[in-house]
This record gives structure tokens, sequence and C-alpha cells, in this order.
């Protein structure tokens, strides 16, 4: 059993190498090509790039120095977006009272794209730091509050039956058991919303910053530097990806009893 | 011996979506004396895990009355712990803290729920599983935790909804034996539900045979059979004749 799972893996990492490499392969020769030299740079140069500019400077900071700031916006928004987005999910979720009072404002906020809070943000904010960090609130709080508004709900009433059977007060409920019962879900929207905040940043920044990975691209556009496009699309899906892998790991570790941890 | 559990004049009447009603429990009476095992047993799908969610205080009679040590039953309480069929175990919790729970709740110490709960674990044979997550553990397994955690709260009655029902062949007969074991080790009242007349027969100390919609007591019958009890033996298998005739003779 053990051996077959180790195979799987191993074939698994075989076929996901090869994809990339042929995409790799493939991209190298049609930059090769006479009339697509302008259109596509050739990777290993854009490769070249990404190590370079680990300790070259571009524009004001490194890479790293570029991704310290993209992250500690991310980062920054985000927290403050858990933080609300899990109280207010559970008092909407679980008291009568905070579903009237915050559902319909709720329900309105929800279906509006967070690249269409930038403009405000940024005549409330002004373009500096916290303009960033609200557009990444707001879109990242409203995915964590459906979530736990979801989980809460999702709560089988018959486990809270069991609990009243085993002598668990009213009270007591929320805590033992509507609680742990939601995390599974919590965390589905923890995940979700850390890769939307991931592209509101990067979003953000093409609007307008000075550093961070955005900026990065736009700047490769405006002096039609190819390679630096293409470079800076290439670390945002890798530090996309990063985060996923982060986040699948809690969750194996924490929801280890849940179907979707195994 | 008094009786322990008192059900009196249990009526039950669902209300259908369409306004028509159905009457799925009809004057139920018994009464069960302390350490005896009860084992309700009737026909079909009707009335029975009805009667014992009401006796549980999970579901609402229609009218009647449920006594507990002279004490009317009116909600859900650790005094009337449940074996569930679809056994219920919180999944979050590793097997140990399922069992531990209902005491940990209830504000006993730390070293009480702890080993009590170890206490049990055991006495169901599932010592080196503390840890385990219901998700890992067979469904025998887990209804061993079920009936170890029934014990831990500690009940005046165990209540067990066909707790094997969900189990192949061998593994409720295998549960059967292990249920009598834990019994003999540590003596407590049960009301066990089944529509399995071996399995009746196999366990009972009395049994209450139900009719079929509305259910009704028909019969109670004292099995005075010795322990282990033989399913093949002469006396068995004439009780099991006797029993199938009063469910299939019309009232």
């Amino acid at each position: 059993m053990a051996l077959k799972i180790r195979n799987e893996g191993v074939r698994k990492f075989f076929w996901g190498f090869l994809s990339i490499f042929l995409v790799f392969v493939l991209w190298y020769f049609a930059s090769q090509l006479d009339h697509m030299k302008n259109l596509l740079p050739n990777p290993i140069n854009v490769i070249k790039f990404i190590g370079i500019s680990v300790i070259a400077p571009i524009g004001k900071t490194t890479l790293f120095g570029h991704l310290y700031w993209s992250m500690t916006r991310v980062m920054t928004g985000y927290i403050l977006a858990s933080i609300v987005g899990i109280i207010l999910g559970f008092f909407c979720g679980w008291s009568k009272l905070g579903s009237a009072l915050i559902k319909p404002i709720y329900s309105v906020l929800r279906s509006i794209p967070s690249i269409a809070w930038i403009p405000l943000a940024i005549l409330w904010f002004g373009i500096g730091e916290n303009s960033k960090y609200f557009i990444i609130f707001i879109s990242t709080m409203l995915i964590i509050m459906t979530n736990v508004i979801d989980g809460v709900k999702d709560v089988d009433e018959s486990y809270l039956d069991v609990a009243r059977m085993l002598g668990t007060k009213e009270n007591q409920l929320f805590l033992h058991i509507v609680l742990p019962c939601a995390v599974p879900q919590i965390f589905n929207g923890l995940q979700v919303a850390l890769g939307a905040a991931w592209a509101t940043v990067i979003a953000a920044e093409m609007v307008r910053s000075s550093k961070g990975v955005g900026w990065l691209i736009l700047m490769g556009q405006t002096s039609m530097n190819m390679t630096q496009v293409f470079a800076g699309i290439i670390v945002i899906g890798l530090v996309g990806l990063t985060l996923a892998l982060i986040m699948r790991w809690l969750e194996s570790k924490l929801c280890a009893w849940n179907i979707r941890g195994k | 011996m008094s009786s322990i559990l008192k059900i009196n004049n249990i009526n039950k009447i669902f209300i259908n979506n369409n306004g028509s009603d159905k009457a799925v429990l009809q004057n139920v009476n018994f009464e069960v004396e302390e350490n005896e095992f009860i084992v309700v047993f009737g026909p079909g799908q009707c009335g029975k895990t009805t009667l014992l969610n009401i006796i549980a205080g999970l579901e609402k009679q229609s009218s009647g009355q449920v006594f507990i040590k002279d004490k009317l039953v009116e909600k859900a309480g650790p005094d009337r712990a449940v074996v569930f069929q679809n056994i219920q175990l919180f999944p979050w919790l590793t097997a140990l803290k399922n069992v531990e729970y209902s005491m940990k709740i209830r504000g006993f110490s730390k070293e009480e729920y702890h080993s009590e709960a170890m206490k049990y674990l055991e006495l169901v044979g599932l010592k080196g599983f503390e840890n385990s997550y219901p998700i890992k553990l067979s469904g025998g397994m887990k209804q061993r935790v079920g009936i170890a955690r029934a014990y831990c709260t500690k009940p005046d009655v165990m209540l067990m909804d066909e707790p094997f029902g969900a189990l192949d062949a061998q593994t409720r007969y295998l549960m059967q034996d292990e249920v009598l074991r834990i019994c003999n080790t540590e003596k407590r009242t049960i009301v066990f539900i089944t529509n399995n007349i071996e399995e009746a027969l196999y366990l009972a100390d009395r049994i209450v045979v139900m009719s079929d919609c509305p259910s009704t007591v028909k019969e109670v019958v004292k099995i005075d059979l010795t322990h282990p009890r033989d399913r093949t033996d002469s006396e068995f298998l004439r009780l099991r004749k006797e029993i199938s005739a009063m469910v299939n003779r019309k009232r």
C-alpha cells in the first residue's frame, strides 16, 4: 500500500515535471522564431533575470524587496480580514439578531468585485499603503465571512442533540460543538481568501505603487522589457503556489479529523 | 426491586405535510427494573426509535409521560445515555476525547474524567486507540467508542437504538457477546431496541414485544435462559417461534 502511494507520488511528480519541461522547450523554440522575438523573451534569459534580481535591485529594491512589500500588504489586509470576517461570520451565522443586522449589507457588498474598490480606496486613503490594505481587507473579509456563515449553517442538528444528551448546556453548545464543527469550512475560506488577497495585491500595485511584484510587471510593460514582464508573472505564480501549499499543509495538520484533511 | 424507568401511556402522532396524521405509538406502557436488560422488539420501521427518542428526551410525545427514578423526563440529559444506530461520535474529537466529553463538559476534574474514560475504553477493548479519530476506526470500533461514551456519562439507563443494525453479521455476533461481557463487568439498566428476534433472545432479561404501526405493547416476555445462550438450543428456538407468532398475529 505504502509502496503504491509512493509510486503514485513519483509518477505524479514525473508527469508534472515533464509537462513544465515541455512548455519550457516549446517556449524556447518559439522565442527563437524571427517574428516572435519582440513578443516572447528567451526563457533562459527570464530565469537568469529572476536569478540576478535576487541580488541586483530593480527600481528601488531587489526581487525579495518587492516580494516583501507585496507580502506585507497581503498579510496586513488578510490578517485583519480574518479576524473581522470570522467574528462577523459567527455573529451572522449563529445569532438571529446578527443575521438580521448584517445579512442585508453583506449580501450587497458580496457581489462587488474586489478591483471595483480600487478607485474608491485611492480617493479615501490616498495612494499609500492604507488604500492597499483596505482593498485586500474588503475583498478577503467577505470571502471569509461567507465561509464562516456556511460553516455554522452546516452544523448537523443531530450533533447538538447528542451534545445535549451528554450534558452540554445551551450556552456551551457554541464553543464545544458549533466552533469545532465549522473549522474545516472556515479553513476553506481562509485558503480561498489568501489566494484572492494575492491576486488583489497585484492588481492594486499595478494601479498605483512604486514597489511590489505588481509594479515590477507594470514597469516591464512601460519599458517594453518583455523579460521583466515574464519574470514577474512567473514569480507571482510561484508565490501563489507556495501560499496554497502552505495552507494545504496547515489544513492537514489542523483538520486531521476531517475527510478534506486527508 | 424497584422500577427505575416508567413508560406511562405514551402516544405519538405525526402530522404529515398534507395535514393527515399517522399514529406511530399507541398507549405504550412498561416498566424497567434496575440493572435489567430490556429488549424492545418489534417488526418493521414503526415507532421503536421514536419511543427511544421520547425516553431520551430528543423527541416530544403527543401524550403520556416518561419517569426516570420517579422524575418526569422533559429534555435530553446524561442520566439517559443513548447509543445510536448511526453512532454519532464527534468527528473532531479522538476516541478518548469522545468518551471523556460528557464528564468534562459537566465539570468533573481532569484526573477523574481521564481515568474513567481510559477505564471504559479498555473495557470495550479499544486500549491503544485512544488518539485515533473516528474516521480512522471501523464501524464496529466506532460503536465500541459509542458504548464507552454512554457508559462514561454514568447514566441511570442506557438506551441502545439498534446499535448493531449497520454492522455486518459477523461483527454483529461479536458485538452482542461484547455487550453481554461489558454488562457483566459493570451492571447497567439497558433498554435495547432491535427488529432482530435472534438478537433480542440472545441478550434480553425481558422482551417487550411491540406490534406494527401504530406500535403498542403486545406482551412482555421474561427470558429465563442462562448465559451464554445457544442460538440453536431447542428452548431458544421455541421462544423464537412463539414471539414471532405474537408479532405476526393480527389484532
